[in-house]
């Protein structure tokens, strides 16, 4: 019974089409090489990684390592090469530009390093816009836009223009536009790099706190103290999986110095 | 995407750099506006040729010989015996036949060298002519062949500048005659030739010139049917001339015969072609603020590509990329469109307005049809010129456009 069930929740999306067992991310010896006039540079190799609903991942590793790349595809931003990706269970290496543009509307969110608010735009709008292109009733936009805003410490500022606010407070409303979705997934990708060591850990406090009401979080950094507030790390170096810890995130930390 | 939302966000988009917005649309406001500024002055051309020609009753045509006809040598086609036929024709209501006298006109030490025609008092219906002082050409002149004249208004003020025409001997080659009558402007430049003729009574003109057996010119009034009176006419002429032309081909014809009717189609349709030609000149000026359009859309693009990326990130399909850009471009167009409707409207009226002083009178015409043309123009314009950098726009990967600064 659960198979036909799984089968006629395929389309649209991939919302609902959850089986049981099946990891939120799975990916089998995925691999990804960019063609540059012929001349292929491998980017990724023979990644196999899960994570469960409700983790919170750092994808930690220096610059070049791949972690953006597999960032990228894991958030539908870019496709696989070979190797598979299965979200909720359902494999995606078929997808058009246009169902992975529905996958990003309705089950992902991202927040950038450069925060990538709309200049001259209010926070409201700035928050507003993904609920533009998925699929929510237009008369519940605004209830949810004003809810996000408030869960960030925002309210008041609702109106104001995202050129008005410090660095801190854009990247807050950065994550109220990854949330008013409720996506099943947050990518963060840098989230601290472009603050303040305060801005910083007022952010990592807010995902956190996401973490611990049921948010599925994807970080990814080269910061060790960034990448500590997660509950697993996995470490990525030269396109390839170094470790991948669960546990007590202090220690996985202190690990991955003593690798290098 | 939701409509609203679409026109909503391409609206942000427009206002977020309004003066460049604004700046680019000037250009589709003078295309636009010299569009509808063209369009309007054609039909006002039209309309004011239309209206001076149709003081000349529908029923007239004229009949002359084919060729150049030259003043003061006669023209062996239309006989007076044709003359006679063609009056006799149940078609016809009457026919004013003319002959060309060529000659100056003195008075005093005034000299003058008007058109001067010898015909009978139906000339005068005919050409809807109006007597402003004494009388008009009568049946008695003509029988009694009178040396008498009446004086287009023009004719009238250049020979006699200060004093009353009527009653005054004037000179007509070495012949005298007395003033009769003067006649009313027809108070428009353009039918100027008219108000300088001289008219004389036929029986005199032909004493003039000898031109005994043929005239130069008829003008006649028909009656009923005017396709009808046209077939009759031209029949009666080829019979009576021996022309075998059942196909009605005119280049086998050895004479005109065409109804005023017929001219004012001719006139509708040169000026139908000058309109045309102007509105296309004027289109020029259109597709050069497109590519205005397209530039700015092409630079707006590239200044926007992280917000492209940003918004394909959240989920914006490349369709909706596509309709923003083009909701952007063809807003600008449309915005720009009805602005030089407005302003093409405003001086087409101003312009209508001085050449009114200028010719008496001068209708101003914008029709719906040609503003809907315009809108329809300037919407195309947006469509035409926007398609390339929304497509741009559309096509952009989503991590290539959000890592560009």
């Amino acid at each position: 019974m659960s198979n036909h069930d799984n089968k006629s929740a395929e389309a649209p999306g991939i919302a609902g089409g959850k089986s049981p067992s099946a990891p939120l991310i799975e990916t089998i010896n995925l691999y990804k090489s960019y063609f540059n006039e012929d001349l292929e540079t491998p980017v990724l190799f023979d990644i196999n990684l899960k994570i469960e609903s409700g983790e919170f991942v750092a994808i930690m590793g220096p610059s070049g390592s791949g972690k953006s790349t597999l960032m990228h595809i894991l958030g539908f931003l870019d496709v696989t090469t070979k190797g598979h990706y299965h979200f909720k269970g359902e494999s995606t290496e078929e997808k058009v530009q246009d169902d992975l543009a529905r996958i990003r509307a309705e089950n992902i969110s991202f927040v950038f390093q450069s925060f990538n608010l709309l200049p001259r735009t209010t926070v409201y709008d700035n928050v507003l816009l993904p609920l533009l292109y998925g699929t929510t009733p237009v008369h519940e936009r605004r209830k949810r836009t004003l809810k996000a805003i408030e869960s960030v410490g925002l309210a008041d500022r609702t109106m104001f223009f995202s050129n008005q606010l410090s660095g801190g407070q854009q990247q807050r409303v950065a994550i109220a536009r990854a949330l008013v979705t409720e996506p099943e997934v947050i990518f963060a990708d840098e989230p601290t790099g472009n603050l303040d060591s305060a801005s910083g850990k007022h952010v990592m406090e807010i995902l956190q706190n996401l973490n611990k009401e049921g948010h599925t979080i994807i970080l990814v950094t080269h910061e060790r103290t960034t990448a500590e507030h997660a509950n697993r790390i996995i470490h990525i170096q030269d396109g390839r999986i170094l470790t991948d810890e669960k546990g007590h995130t202090k220690r996985i930390a202190s690990q991955v110095k003593q690798l290098k | 995407m939701l409509t609203r939302d679409l026109v909503r966000t391409a609206m942000n988009g427009l206002t977020r750099n309004i003066s460049r917005s604004v700046l680019t649309t000037l250009g589709i406001m003078i295309g636009v506006g010299s569009v509808v500024l063209m369009i309007s002055m054609g039909a006002s051309f039209q309309k004011y040729i239309l209206d001076q020609v149709s003081s000349f009753s529908g029923g007239i045509f004229e009949i002359h010989a084919k060729g150049l006809q030259e003043f003061g040598k006669e023209t062996q086609s239309i006989s007076t015996d044709d003359l006679d036929a063609l009056s006799r024709l149940s078609t016809v209501e009457s026919v004013a036949p003319v002959i060309f006298v060529a000659g100056k006109v003195r008075y005093g030490t005034e000299e003058i060298t008007p058109s001067i025609f010898g015909s009978t008092k139906e000339i005068f219906s005919n050409f809807s002519l109006t007597v402003e002082h004494g009388r008009a050409l009568t049946d008695g002149d003509i029988k009694g062949g009178q040396d008498v004249a009446v004086l287009g208004s023009k004719s009238a003020e250049d020979l006699f500048p200060s004093e009353d025409p009527l009653g005054k001997r004037i000179t007509i080659g070495t012949r005298k005659f007395t003033v009769v009558g003067t006649l009313k402007s027809f108070g428009s430049p353009l039918m100027g030739s008219m108000d300088s003729l001289i008219y004389v009574p036929i029986s005199v003109a032909k004493a003039m010139t000898g031109k005994v057996r043929y005239v130069d010119y008829i003008s006649l009034q028909a009656k009923g049917d005017l396709s009808l009176a046209e077939a009759d006419i031209k029949s009666l002429l080829r019979q009576r001339h021996r022309i075998d032309n059942p196909e009605d081909d005119p280049k086998k014809d050895d004479f005109i015969a065409r109804s005023f009717a017929q001219a004012t189609g001719v006139i509708s349709t040169v000026t139908l072609s000058i309109t045309i030609f102007l509105g296309l000149i004027a289109g020029i000026s259109l597709v050069v603020g497109g590519i205005g359009i397209m530039n700015i859309m092409l630079v707006s693009v590239t200044e926007r590509t992280k917000e492209i990326g940003l918004r394909k990130a959240v989920g914006a399909k490349r369709r909706d990329i596509l309709i923003q850009f083009l909701i952007e471009a063809v807003s600008l167009t449309l915005l720009g469109g009805l602005i030089g409707i407005a302003g093409g409207g405003v001086f087409g009226f101003i312009l209508a307005r001085l050449a009114a002083k200028f010719l008496g009178s001068f209708p101003f015409s914008l029709t719906p049809g040609s503003i809907l043309l315009s809108i329809g123009m300037a919407v195309g314009t947006g469509l035409v010129f926007g398609i390339y950098p929304a497509l741009r726009a559309a096509k952009l990967h989503p991590i290539e456009a959000l890592r560009a600064d």
